[in-house]
């Protein structure tokens, strides 16, 4: 009651002053808009509830047996690659290589599993609208795990402790179609990315605190972290795409990373992914949905394919951002702070973006990059980094 | 005014045909918003009020023409940002619920910002139309 009253005080004292008073006397005060804008940055963890198209989502069960599948070579065509070959606990779920190596080197980044559970899309080019779509898809790709809906049938058939788990999950023995056991095999591994949650950060702390109106646990983010997150929600404008409290709007964009794969050959980005999701069976349409309601595939049914799309890759999450690297769809940015350079000194004739405006270069100082960087680096727990 | 001229002013009123009006979407109950030129009005109201960045909703709306405007052979909504230049990742899917009655599913803003929400209504080679800004967060 006393935190609400003294929310209610500082939001008073907010509207009237206009900007919010700062306890650090470095840092310029937050504005109104940026005091908003913050708040919209959490509360962490933000549950995103159960996913109604798998039908074992949250349950203690599937979860366990989808981290048990998640560390086993078998479900690879050759026996020798995992999900966690790539995804590694260790590195944030990711495996710190600029592009992905599974049965062969792939063209784009290996994405870190944190947080994934809730997306409206996965993938840099959000072929799957759905988690286990995801998860399938590297078991059946060729340059991955290389797999079948054959083989991996025929391994839980096989294997009497997977055929015992199998059951044990889905309440019945293995079916006769392969696909469909296919398929429940990846909807156990989501219901275990599922529980895949960063912890909370000292940005989470200083929000927070915000929100209440603890001035004294606020005084205690490092300034240049402050002044990182003013220009963040501010005049950086990066909220446009790096919103809500997984940092993050699930939309796609250009941010002026080459996609030449090799001489000759592009990655089409978004544009190939709506062609993909629209054509595929495993999509929230199809016939492997769970729920006969459809509820999770508004998205799916009105998604539009543009000429813009070309070139444009999913905004990632800036979660544990810090533990990520390299970044950028291809792996191409090796640190943080290139990464921040990349937007200040950003090349406007490399985006393909069809008259939009909606970047521009920062233009930042060594010491506003700082900051920024600074503020970055406060996204990630201080328990979780290596 | 008293009750017999009462009666007698209802009746002139009937001989000459006039009705009363009734206001544009009396059907949608809400917090409607009124947009309007000089050939028609549109009612509409949102299923989430105020709508917010990164979530689907639905609008509701009713077309209501004006003076001799006749009814629009084809509804479309859509919606854009004007200092981005860009409009939605989504094409909305408009049907019709009663007649003049319509209702947009499919709607996301992606972005925090000016957004305008657009109502083309079409008759023969032309079309009308109307537009309201929101503000989203």
């Amino acid at each position: 009651m006393k935190h609400a009253v003294l929310a209610a005080g500082s939001l008073l004292v907010l509207l009237l002053a206009g900007t919010v008073p700062a306890q650090d006397p470095a840092p310029e005060p937050f504005t109104v808009a940026q005091w908003r804008a913050i708040l919209a940055l959490g509360p962490w963890p933000n549950p995103t509830g159960v996913d109604p198209s798998n039908r074992v989502s949250g349950h203690p069960d599937a979860i366990a047996f989808g981290a048990t599948l998640f560390a086993d070579p078998r479900l690879s065509r050759d026996g020798t690659l995992a999900c966690a070959t790539c995804h590694q606990p260790e590195r944030a779920f990711a495996d710190g290589l600029p592009r992905g190596r599974g049965a062969t080197d792939v063209d784009r980044n290996t994405t870190s599993l944190l947080n994934v559970g809730g997306q409206r899309w996965y993938g840099w080019d959000g072929a799957a609208d759905n988690l286990w779509a995801m998860s399938l898809r590297p078991m059946l790709d060729e340059r991955e795990m290389g797999g079948n809906a054959q083989q991996l049938a025929s391994l839980v058939r096989s294997d009497p402790a997977l055929q015992a788990r199998y059951a044990a999950v889905f309440r019945q023995p293995p079916p006769a179609d392969d696909e469909r056991v296919a398929v429940d095999l990846a909807k156990a591994l989501a219901a275990y990315q599922e529980t895949l949650v960063t912890a909370r950060t000292p940005f989470d702390e200083f929000r927070d605190a915000l929100a209440r109106g603890d001035t004294v646990a606020a005084a205690r983010y490092p300034a240049a972290a402050r002044r990182g997150l003013a220009f963040f929600v501010g005049e950086g404008r990066c909220t446009m795409c790096h919103g809500g409290p997984r940092f993050s709007n699930d939309e796609f964009g250009d941010v002026g990373v080459p996609y030449f794969i090799a001489p000759g050959k592009v990655d089409a980005g978004r544009h190939g992914g709506i062609a993909q999701l629209k054509s595929s069976r495993y999509n929230l349409l199809g016939p492997f949905n769970d729920d006969a309601k459809r509820a999770t595939a508004t998205s799916t049914r009105h998604v539009a394919i543009e000429h813009r799309n070309y070139g444009e890759f999913k905004v990632p999450s800036l979660r544990d951002v810090a533990r990520t690297a390299p970044y950028m769809h291809n792996g191409s940015i090796p640190t943080l702070r290139e990464v921040v350079r990349h937007y200040s000194n950003l090349d406007e004739n490399r985006l393909h973006a069809d008259g939009e405006r909606i970047l521009k270069p920062l233009g930042l100082s060594k010491y506003d990059t700082d900051d920024l960087v600074a503020f970055l680096e406060s996204l990630t727990s201080p328990a979780s980094t290596p | 005014m008293n009750w017999q001229h009462i009666m007698t002013l209802i009746g002139v009123l009937a001989a000459a045909g006039v009705e009363a009006a009734e206001p544009c979407g009396a059907a949608l109950t809400g917090d409607k918003r009124i947009l309007q030129n000089a050939r028609y009005q549109v009612a509409y109201l949102t299923d989430i009020n105020p709508v917010p960045a990164g979530r689907h909703f639905v609008v509701d709306f009713a077309v209501c023409p004006r003076g001799d405007a006749p009814p629009p052979s084809a509804v479309r909504v859509d919606a854009n940002m004007p200092e981005h230049r860009h409009g939605m990742n989504y094409r909305p899917v408009v049907t019709t619920t009663a007649p003049g009655v319509y209702r947009a599913e499919g709607l996301l803003f992606h972005m925090p910002g000016r957004w305008d929400l657009t109502f083309d209504l079409v008759t023969g080679n032309t079309t009308q139309r109307l537009a309201s800004t929101l503000r989203v967060e």
